[in-house]
């Protein structure tokens, strides 16, 4: 278990140090694997609710929704080779104390997998937030709030009990509605909706 | 036998516009068939049955959420008239109302769905699922590039629920370290707080009233809304500001019911200065604006900011909150609905172009005025009457200074939107232009939101009265 939250925690951590934005559906994909991972090994006894919700978050967040925003980011040369996070040195100092306070966060007095998984849930969004607040880019921004929406989903094994299904199924659909829905708006940023005709501008 | 091509061409897009015949009146007859559910309901379940629980109690049926489906579904038939009004211009006007019509009712659908949620993560997901649904129903606008406001709105969107999930975090933490189990099934919700004073359940309750704050577009997270709302087709406009402001109003709703009676102190605080500070800016930027769309979205900031002010009070000011939620969901549909028809005519939103517009538009310009004078709080519209329920609420509290403040803010913009308005109604017109025929299914649902904030202000029906006043207590009101 940390060893999955660690390598979750560095599908964050890296991207957003090092990576470029063509580069980010690889990390998403590797914290959803390691996501997938934690699902299926929440509990001691593999029940059916954990196994489709693993399932679930393997096909969705590892395989389609990384698929699509590559797609997504290949229509988009000039974003290709934008960083993640502007790389100078303000900006790392920042994320590197928004880390620590993450885990302070995160309740790092007491060492167990709880703190370790609010720590990292914790520096996913900060890194998230960071990220949105640095990069004027909206590709970068799109990977941000998936980013903010996997945390969310590793919230979940902090529960005693997984959600519900119906609960957990929203929330992917949530998943894939913000990846669909931003890639077509990022992907023609200046879009007018330059179909229609001055005549037809005029709104209902 | 073969047909030409040039002849082809002339038949194929007639069949397409024919395939999507059924979509407008289609939508029509839903609300109408919604909407009539939800009477019915409202009309043969007493209140006393109430809460209700459907879906393994995923759903719940309280006077809460009844509340907000009648008044959603109304929102949703008087809007549904309009579009269906206005599908008579160009035939690409007409396309493009008919795909807003799907988005649209798909956006109803989920919105139903997650007033009548009885988990507050289940509601969160739905609410951001009928941000997706308002992106779509958004691109038609005006405005040079609707895609990157859409985008903003979706961003702000989803940052702001993200806060309230930080939020829940805290709450699941706060449990945690309680040895007590965080369900947020929201019957269950209660009984996991403490009213001791825990730092991880106050910063959970501080994140989730700042986002869903930043949802209902209080400050400072309110600047995604005059942008969408200018931005946006006007039939989105009003979709967003009466009904996806009501969901979020709910959440609120629901979450301040869970914590009655914790943290009392705390939320009101918050709620206050989210609430000043979004009077003291609408104020600054109605008295800026030349847009009468903008000046309708700062409107909505400082209702919102009238809201928080009167849940920060809780107790005395409670009815008059929930009557001033109903009315505002009323006035704003019925103000940018109006402002649809003159957008129409003019092609413009500068107050400037449109002076003397009630002598073009008579009747759109005449309810515009009721519209702006609902908003303003004249009697006898409900909005009235919920004003000053809320100020004698601040003052029972003996909250002399909010009560001051409060009242030079409501002066500020009533003066500022007086100024900009009133000579867009009345003033000498700077093109003359011949008084224009208003179609009686456009002026339907606008008179039918006049009828009913009159109503609302002058007589209230017994059944509903009960209603609003089971939702005020539900929120600590007495």
């Amino acid at each position: 278990m940390t060893l999955t939250l660690m390598l979750c925690l560095l599908a964050t951590l890296v991207p957003v140090f090092f990576s470029r934005v063509s580069a980010a559906p690889v990390w998403l994909s590797v914290q959803a694997l390691a996501l997938g991972w934690i699902t299926l090994n929440q509990h001691h006894t593999l029940s059916l609710h954990a196994a489709l919700a693993g399932i679930e978050v393997m096909l969705v967040r590892a395989l389609l929704v990384p698929y699509l925003l590559r797609k997504a980011i290949a229509k988009l040369a000039q974003t290709q080779h934008v960083s993640l996070m502007p790389s100078n040195l303000f900006a790392w100092g920042i994320a590197v104390a928004l880390i620590i306070f993450a885990f302070k966060f995160g309740d790092g007095a007491r060492a167990d997998v709880r703190a370790l998984t609010l720590g990292v849930v914790a520096s996913t969004v900060v890194m998230a937030f960071l990220v949105l607040a640095t990069n004027p880019h909206k590709m970068a921004q799109l990977v941000a709030l998936l980013f903010m929406e996997n945390a969310l989903a590793l919230f979940e094994s902090l529960m005693p009990e997984p959600w519900p299904l119906p609960v957990h199924v929203s929330i992917s659909a949530v998943y894939v509605l913000t990846v669909a829905v931003g890639s077509w708006l990022v992907s023609d940023p200046d879009g007018t909706h330059s179909d229609l005709t001055p005549a037809t501008e005029e709104r209902a | 036998m073969s047909m030409p091509i040039a002849q082809l061409q002339v038949l194929a897009p007639s069949t397409t516009a024919d395939r999507g015949r059924w979509i407008l009146p289609g939508m029509l007859v839903s609300a109408i068939l919604i909407w009539l559910a939800s009477v019915a309901t409202f009309l043969l379940l007493p209140l006393d049955t109430f809460p209700l629980y459907f879906v393994q109690r995923y759903l719940v049926l309280d006077a809460t959420s009844m509340l907000f489906v009648l008044v959603i579904n109304t929102v949703f038939l008087g809007i549904g008239v309009y579009m269906l009004s206005r599908s008579r211009g160009t035939q690409e006007l007409t396309m493009e109302l008919r795909q807003r019509a799907l988005w649209s009712s798909l956006f109803m659908l989920v919105m139903n769905i997650g007033i009548l949620s009885n988990h507050l993560i289940l509601q969160w997901a739905l609410i951001e699922v009928t941000t997706a649904c308002a992106v779509m129903m958004m691109l038609g606008g005006k405005n040079g590039a609707p895609k990157a406001v859409a985008w903003r709105y979706m961003l702000y969107s989803s940052m702001t629920l993200a806060i309230s999930f930080l939020g829940f975090m805290c709450l699941s933490q706060s449990a945690h370290l309680r040895d007590m189990h965080m369900s947020f099934q929201l019957d269950q919700l209660a009984g996991a707080l403490t009213r001791d004073k825990d730092p991880w359940q106050r910063l959970g309750l501080a994140f989730i009233l700042f986002g869903l704050g930043g949802k209902l577009g209080l400050a400072p997270l309110y600047s995604w809304l005059p942008e969408t709302y200018e931005a946006a087709p006007t039939s989105t406009s009003a979709l967003l500001a009466s009904v996806q402001f009501n969901i979020s109003v709910v959440a609120l709703f629901r979450v301040l019911q869970a914590f009655q009676g914790v943290e009392p102190g705390f939320v009101s605080q918050e709620l206050m200065l989210m609430g000043y500070a979004s009077l003291v800016i609408a104020a600054i930027q109605i008295m800026a604006s030349r847009n009468y769309k903008r000046l309708i979205a700062y409107a909505c900031i400082s209702s919102s900011g009238v809201i928080a002010l009167g849940l920060s009070v809780g107790q005395a000011a409670a009815y008059g909150v929930v009557l001033y939620i109903v009315s505002n969901a009323f006035v704003k549909s019925l103000l940018f609905i109006t402002a649809g028809r003159m957008r129409s005519v003019y092609n413009t939103n500068d107050v400037t172009t449109l002076a003397g517009v009630i002598r073009v538009l008579p009747l759109a310009g005449m309810l515009f005025a009721g519209g702006i004078f609902a908003l303003l709080g004249f009697p006898p519209f409900a909005s009235f009457l919920a004003e000053m329920l809320i100020l004698s609420g601040i003052v029972q509290a003996g909250n002399l200074l909010a009560f001051t403040l409060m009242c030079v803010m409501l002066t500020i913009i009533f003066v500022a939107t007086g100024r900009r308005i009133f000579p867009m109604l009345w003033g000498t017109p700077v093109v003359v232009r011949a008084p224009m025929k208003e179609s009686v299914l456009s002026i339907v649902p606008k008179l039918g939101f006049v009828g009913l904030l009159t109503m609302l202000g002058t007589y209230t029906p017994q059944a509903v009265t009960q209603l609003l006043s089971a939702v005020a207590r539900s929120i600590g009101g007495t």
